[in-house]
């Protein structure tokens, strides 16, 4: 069988429930992020705080993960974010899905919370809840060690000290880099008295028609390695960005003080600490480096985020410090945003000494950096107030947020200065989870050089051939969004999406092949193309449910405020009356009502998903 | 004769080759079922494949009881299925962790008998199927030995 089971596991009452799901629901939602939402909206009650047992975690692979189609290494973690109070949802790739598929389950949903250290060990179709005494206060690396060496070849899902100490950006890690980075969802596992999610599985996954799924493989494989953009990712991986956004004034410096920054941290650089590109399961790209320096990575985003963001002028100690926060368990961009924010706060004045408990807190400064990122993750001092993230914003003076580069309480992800590039800012503006580029991501608009012919019938409708206008942007951010919604549905990486890094890749046709080999489906275009604007529909009804209205549907003040002082993008701005117009548009293209509201007839009708 | 040649050092342990090998003769994507294997560990930094060599003098054929395996003339190493019996012996004694089994089913290459499926999937020629020359054959023992090294 393609599918797998539904594990539910109730830690406070210490029961465990495997159930099946039905082939409508997952011929509505099919899998990964889809399925994570809509438990997550008919499972969570309002007005919970989310670091309460009340709160529900779900790990779920997505309908591909594990098989032949390439990529599909991943899962979701899912729950109500103690980060920002509203939708908390992580993409993550690596082993650990497929394994978690090989034991038997697509998915597993915690509730409660255990009474002791615990962690779940999931094999060949069983689950159970263990004692974690033996591995609370590791690290992420050492825990995995640990259980590598006590259970065999494992693969798993671990938090680590950040998120026993309930820091709320604590990430959830699997292997050495490969992070369910956003909205705190190592946090939730601290909260729930959970370290690790282990699984040890032999249970193939059976493919409906194995020669279709070969051939399918085959020929995609052949597209994807020909696009010019593969090589060059293989290459040096995810810094390639870090050039292209600077060359115009696009990188997040300084708290966005700035817009670009030195040519030290070019994928040039990168690359002399490069020992080996490396691959999550599955997959043809091997993007990832494993770095000189004991680690993997850089990504593009640890480059800005612990690089230009906090003003580092030397590449090493970057790479140094996203070893540190991945050992502890920390999300790279959150970490990054916050001491960024702090800085620039303690460099005003705004705050001092007394509120820092002594730390002097300047860009660029690597010792006092180190040494505050290891204070948050065990909640010592001033990193007892950073470790609350945007919460913090009383104690560190600035109430309204000002200084803080966020959505919905969810420092931006990517390192990309948004206020040249509209229509990256409408869709950091919009996504679900707050500030997020994996959302909706429309890198096509800074592929310069693409013809407007293409671009308009990607997405299917007029676009102004211009990054610097919102008009029509609406498009592009509601397409985008609706197709890497169901690509983290299928449990494939963004990397291959169509649109994502290219015009080509992985679009409509090719997952349909696909699913329909995987599962033997007659599953059509259309039913394929209404997976994603369902998922974005119910990922909103929870976020209303959970106190989400339009006006967090906005960007941080300094896009609006402070045009940006460098390069081509000097003096641009988000203006504040296109912003309103263009997000009354994406409301329209989206069917919602000018407050943003999913309709009632719409509700009706992903309340009847069963 | 052509083999299947590895380079751990291209190897990104992606394990499409085992995916597609357990696909090709099993109908399911199961990395643990393949004739080729992976080993991989990010921890200690390696990936490394194990695929049967298709030995000269093969210790599997030697041990085997039943004579279930042969190295036929096309010098591909085969398993009878009709007359193994499971006893794994032949897994206990290929020195180069080449062979598997599960449920008392033997798993070992057969070079897909001249045309072997995980070869397409591999992104980096990690993993080649070329005809012998005594570079490849010399370089084939080298890994060999880091191989016994390592179990």
């Amino acid at each position: 069988m393609l599918n797998r089971k539904l594990g539910v596991v109730d830690l406070s009452k210490g029961k465990i429930e495997i159930q099946e799901v039905s082939e409508s629901l997952r011929k509505a939602l099919l899998g990964g992020r889809g399925f994570n939402s809509y438990y997550l909206w008919n499972m969570v009650p309002e007005g919970i705080d989310p670091l309460s047992p009340e709160n529900v975690l779900i790990f779920g692979a997505g309908f591909l993960t594990g098989t032949l189609a390439p990529s599909s290494g991943r899962f979701n973690v899912s729950a109500k974010s103690p980060e920002t109070g509203f939708l908390g949802d992580t993409n993550c790739g690596g082993f650990f899905a497929p394994e978690l598929r090989y034991a038997g389950f697509d998915r597993l949903i915690l509730k409660g919370k255990a009474e002791k250290p615990s962690y779940i060990y999931v094999e060949d179709g069983a689950i159970e809840i263990r004692d974690a005494q033996d591995y609370w206060g590791l690290d992420t690396l050492d825990v995995q060690k640990a259980f590598r060496k006590d259970l065999g070849q494992v693969e798993m899902a671990v938090c680590g000290v950040a998120g026993e100490n309930l820091v709320r950006y604590a990430c959830i890690r699997t292997g050495i880099k490969n992070a369910g980075g956003r909205t705190g969802m190592g946090c939730v596992m601290g909260s729930k008295n959970i370290k690790a999610i282990v699984a040890q599985g032999t249970i193939g996954i059976e493919i409906a028609h194995p020669e279709e799924m070969l051939k399918t493989v085959e020929e995609l494989k052949d597209y994807i390695m020909k696009s010019k953009i593969t090589p060059i990712l293989g290459s040096v991986g995810t810094p390639l960005l870090y050039e292209v956004s600077n060359a115009f004034g696009g990188i997040r410096t300084k708290n966005s003080q700035l817009n670009a920054w030195s040519d030290d941290f070019n994928a040039s650089e990168v690359e002399k600490f490069v020992e080996k590109m490396i691959s999550c399961s599955s997959c043809f790209v091997h993007c990832r480096h494993r770095n000189t320096l004991g680690g993997e990575g850089p990504e593009y985003t640890a480059l800005g985020l612990l690089g230009s963001n906090i003003g580092m002028e030397k590449l090493e100690d970057c790479i140094k410090m996203q070893n540190q926060v991945n050992d502890l368990g920390l999300d790279v961009s959150s970490t990054g945003t916050y001491l960024a924010w702090a800085t620039e706060l303690f460099e005003k004045g705004l705050i001092d000494e007394k509120v820092t408990g002594g730390i002097d807190l300047s860009f660029n400064d690597f010792e006092t950096y180190t040494k505050l990122i290891d204070m948050i993750s065990r909640r010592e001092g001033f990193g007892d107030i950073l470790a609350e993230g945007q919460w913090a914003a009383e104690k560190l003076n600035d109430p309204n947020r000002d200084y803080l580069i966020a959505v919905k309480g969810l420092p931006q992800s990517d390192p990309h200065d948004v206020r040249y590039m509209k229509a990256f800012a409408l869709g950091i503006a919009t996504s679900s989870r707050g500030a997020d580029h994996l959302r909706s991501r429309p890198t096509l608009e800074i592929f310069f050089k693409l013809p407007p012919d293409v671009r308009n019938k990607i997405y299917g409708a007029e676009i102004a051939n211009n990054p610097i206008t919102l008009d029509t942007k609406e498009h592009v951010v509601s397409w985008s969004e609706n197709i890497f919604a169901t690509i983290d549905c299928l449990g494939m990486c963004k990397f291959i999406c169509h649109g994502f890094n290219s015009p080509h890749f992985v679009d409509y046709d090719w997952m349909l092949r696909l699913i329909n080999a995987a599962s033997g489906w007659d599953y059509t275009d259309a039913q394929l193309r209404a997976v994603g604007p369902r998922v974005i529909d119910i990922e909103r009804l929870f976020n209303m449910k959970h106190g989400l209205t339009k006006a967090h549907d906005t960007l941080p003040k300094k896009y609006f405020d402070d045009p940006s002082p460098l390069k081509v993008a000097k003096g641009h701005h988000i203006d504040r009356e296109e912003f309103a117009k263009a997000l009354d548009r994406f409301y329209e293209v989206k069917g919602w009502t000018p407050q943003g509201k999913v309709k009632d007839d719409r509700i009706a009708e992903l309340e009847a998903i069963a | 004769m052509k083999y299947l040649f590895t380079y751990p050092e291209k190897c990104t342990g992606c394990r499409q080759c085992s995916i597609s090998c357990a696909l090709n003769k099993l109908g399911e994507c199961n990395p643990k079922k393949g004739a080729i294997n992976v080993l991989r560990d990010e921890f200690e930094r390696y990936e490394i494949q194990f695929v049967c060599l298709h030995c000269e003098d093969p210790e599997c054929v030697l041990v085997c009881m039943k004579s279930a395996i042969t190295k036929g003339e096309d010098g591909i190493v085969r398993v009878d299925k009709e007359k193994c019996i499971g006893c794994r012996m032949c897994v206990v004694a290929c020195p180069y962790g080449a062979i598997t089994s599960f449920e008392g089913d033997i798993i070992k290459c057969d070079l897909c008998d001249g045309e072997p499926v995980c070869i397409k999937y591999c992104s980096t020629e990690a993993v080649v199927y070329e005809e012998e020359n005594e570079e490849l054959m010399d370089r084939r023992k080298e890994l060999a030995k880091v191989i016994l090294k390592k179990e």
